[in-house]
């Protein structure tokens, strides 16, 4: 017998977002005994902030350039290599349960594999994993969740937050106390949420394995992601009225648009209404409208809904040990990209390269049996990439790291960083909207620097770019960019991002917006 | 209003190209993600893979110049479209097929501009193999 491998996701968490990361409201303790028994990553970057690039490059273990995925709507291809066909080949049961997203989601006719497993109800799989049920953030739509709310509890569709207009454009349809966009009170009940549901349904398949099988499921929670509405009986946890601003939001009007001016152009035109540069930001909400109770109501359900995730990972850890397996299992949590939520006055999220969307909690707690040093508990300050997830489970189950895999497992702590050479992590962002909008960022993290260059496009002239301090300046309020200062340093990290940036192949179709 | 537009270059007569284009009922033969039509009283009616019915009205059915032009109607969210497909001799081997779109809103570009791109590939590999795509 060997490792079991749990891969947990999230979609859109922040890195504070846990306890263990020092957030201060969620109550977090499962996941935080998990990093409290293993290694955090302490600077853990997406290769995109979006759902489906960022995917691509979990399960591919590739760069944007490679896999192609470089917007959300560009589907994965069905033959894309794969880190779960790797595993089942080397004879794991796979699964992935929840939130895939390597295919585009809003297609009616029904092309893409996934919508059409979760159209028929089959969970068969593919791309390596032997079984997929499949959910995204509601009730609707062609997946496994969405079928099964409307078989068993039809009644229920109407409570969640309805996405898409009748234009097919993201909603701002306001809610809550304070009307904020896409909060949304939903009296579902907590059981039948699709929280609960992608923990019950990863229980079942585990229930369904033998005793010495070995096992990869990619568990994948939907939320926190917009729209923020939990069931309805869980927003006691967090009273919005009892919470302290987020420090990225600078309260003076003045302040925050200074900061936001002092950023390439389009922060202030989307700011101000002008300018949408991602599809899923609702098309019609203006950020300046945004006020400190909306940031506040936002942020409380954010914290109720990760309070019941890290709940439910609760109840798939004690279902593992009670079948025996919990000294061989690995545990992998992270989530795909951050969220504003109020940073600089913003929600959502976009071509925006700070931490609030860059920073993202990553904690691999080595398997207890595992030994060879893996039983040390350790922080890793050094910069690493979603895409090194693939190859480190490779290298948990004892499997070669295929060539097509562009990273390397991830290191178990910074002696160790350092010396495989964890210097750097890029992050890139390309998006063609049907106006004819285009936008292309690169960034490179390293040495404590964030530089973020801007491609030409319909925005951006290409001289464009940013440049931030993290230890002087965490919050990245402070744009060095044009300061002298700092010149040769820029122009020193924008070498480094060039040298080992990866070029597309091609920059296939978007498919659907997302 | 978001305008799409692709072509392809069909190693077949204009004529051998239009008894397919110029016959709404078998566009079934080659688009995707279709599980049924019906053309009944100058309305096509699909029906998607995922049970969606989509309502188009046909707008133009021309012949002599091999002008097939159509309109949804409903109910996909779109408060305006016209799809227009040319097929054209135009001295070359073989012949040009042209296909654009014009839709309102926006995002429906998106959902329509991959579907119909392989709809198009679809076609021109089942009229000849040899076919030279081009957006």
């Amino acid at each position: 017998m060997g490792r079991k491998i749990l891969f947990i996701t999230t979609d859109q968490m922040r890195y504070d977002a846990i306890g263990a990361n020092g957030g201060r409201v969620a109550r977090t303790p499962v996941i935080d005994s998990l990093a409290a028994e293993g290694i955090s990553y302490d600077r853990a970057q997406p290769q995109n902030v979006v759902c489906m690039p960022s995917r691509a490059t979990m399960v591919t273990g590739q760069n944007i350039g490679t896999h192609g995925v470089w917007m959300n709507g560009v589907p994965l291809p069905v033959d894309a290599p794969s880190v779960a066909a790797v595993l089942a080949d080397s004879g794991y049961k796979t699964a992935l349960i929840g939130k895939s997203h390597f295919e585009p989601l809003l297609d009616p006719f029904l092309r893409f594999e996934e919508n059409r497993q979760g159209f028929t109800g089959e969970t068969e799989g593919h791309r390596g994993f032997h079984h997929m049920e499949l959910a995204t953030h509601g009730a609707v739509g062609f997946t496994h969740y969405a079928k099964w709310i409307r078989d068993n509890h039809p009644e229920t569709i109407g409570g969640f937050f309805q996405v898409l207009d009748g234009n097919l454009e993201v909603s701002d349809v306001a809610g809550g106390d304070t009307g904020a966009p896409q909060v949304k009170v939903n009296p579902i009940e907590r059981d039948w949420y699709h929280t609960d549901w992608v923990a019950n349904r990863t229980i079942a398949w585990l229930d369904g394995l033998e005793a010495d099988d070995d096992w990869f499921c990619w568990m994948s929670f939907p939320d926190p992601h917009h729209p923020w509405d939990p069931p309805a009986s869980e927003t006691h946890r967090v009273n919005w009225r009892d919470l302290d601003l987020p420090e990225g939001y600078p309260q003076d009007a003045a302040t925050r648009e200074a900061i936001i001016d002092s950023k390439p152009r389009h922060w202030r035109l989307w700011y101000d209404g002008e300018l949408v540069g991602n599809y899923e930001a609702p098309a019609k909400w203006v950020p300046a409208t945004l006020t400190a109770e909306q940031i506040l109501e936002v942020n409380a359900l954010v914290h109720v809904e990760n309070e019941l995730i890290d709940e439910a990972i609760g109840q798939v850890l004690q279902a593992i040990a009670a079948r025996g397996w919990a000294d061989d299992l690995d545990v992998v949590f992270t989530t795909d990209h951050g969220e504003f939520q109020g940073d600089f006055g913003f929600l959502f999220k976009g071509p925006y390269h700070v931490d609030s969307l860059m920073r993202l909690p990553l904690i691999w707690r080595p398997a207890p049996s595992a030994g060879g040093g893996l039983d040390a508990v350790a922080r890793v300050s050094q910069p690493v990439g979603l895409i090194n997830l693939a190859p480190t489970f490779c290298a948990i189950a004892g499997v070669d790291v295929p060539e097509w895999m562009e990273g390397s497992p991830l290191p178990v702590d910074d002696a160790d960083a350092q010396a495989r050479g964890f210097e750097r992590v890029l992050t890139e962002w390309d998006s063609r909207q049907p106006d004819g909008t285009a936008m292309h960022l690169r960034s490179i993290t390293r040495d404590g620097m964030v530089c973020t260059t801007y491609r030409p496009g319909t925005v951006h002239d290409g001289t464009e770019g940013e440049l931030y301090d993290l230890a002087n300046d965490p919050l990245m309020h402070v744009n060095l960019w044009d300061d002298p200062a700092r010149r040769s340093l820029r122009d020193e990290l924008l070498l480094d991002l060039a040298a080992n940036f990866v070029e597309p192949i091609e920059m296939r179709h978007a498919q659907a917006p997302v | 209003m978001a305008t799409l537009r692709t072509h392809a270059r069909i190693q077949r007569s204009a004529d051998d190209v239009w008894k397919v284009v110029g016959d709404p009922s078998r566009i079934i033969e080659w688009f995707p993600g279709l599980d049924a039509v019906t053309v009944e009283d100058g309305v096509r009616t699909l029906t998607t893979k995922s049970g969606l019915p989509v309502f188009e009205d046909i707008v133009t059915l021309d012949h002599d110049i091999r002008r097939f032009q159509y309109s949804i109607t409903g109910p996909l969210p779109v408060t305006y479209h016209l799809g227009t497909m040319d097929v054209i001799d135009d001295g070359q081997p073989g012949c040009l097929l042209m296909y654009s779109t014009e839709i309102v809103p926006e995002p429906m570009a998106f959902v329509l501009d991959g579907v119909i791109s392989e709809g198009i590939a679809n076609l021109a590999r089942m009229l000849d193999e040899h076919t030279e795509e081009q957006r």
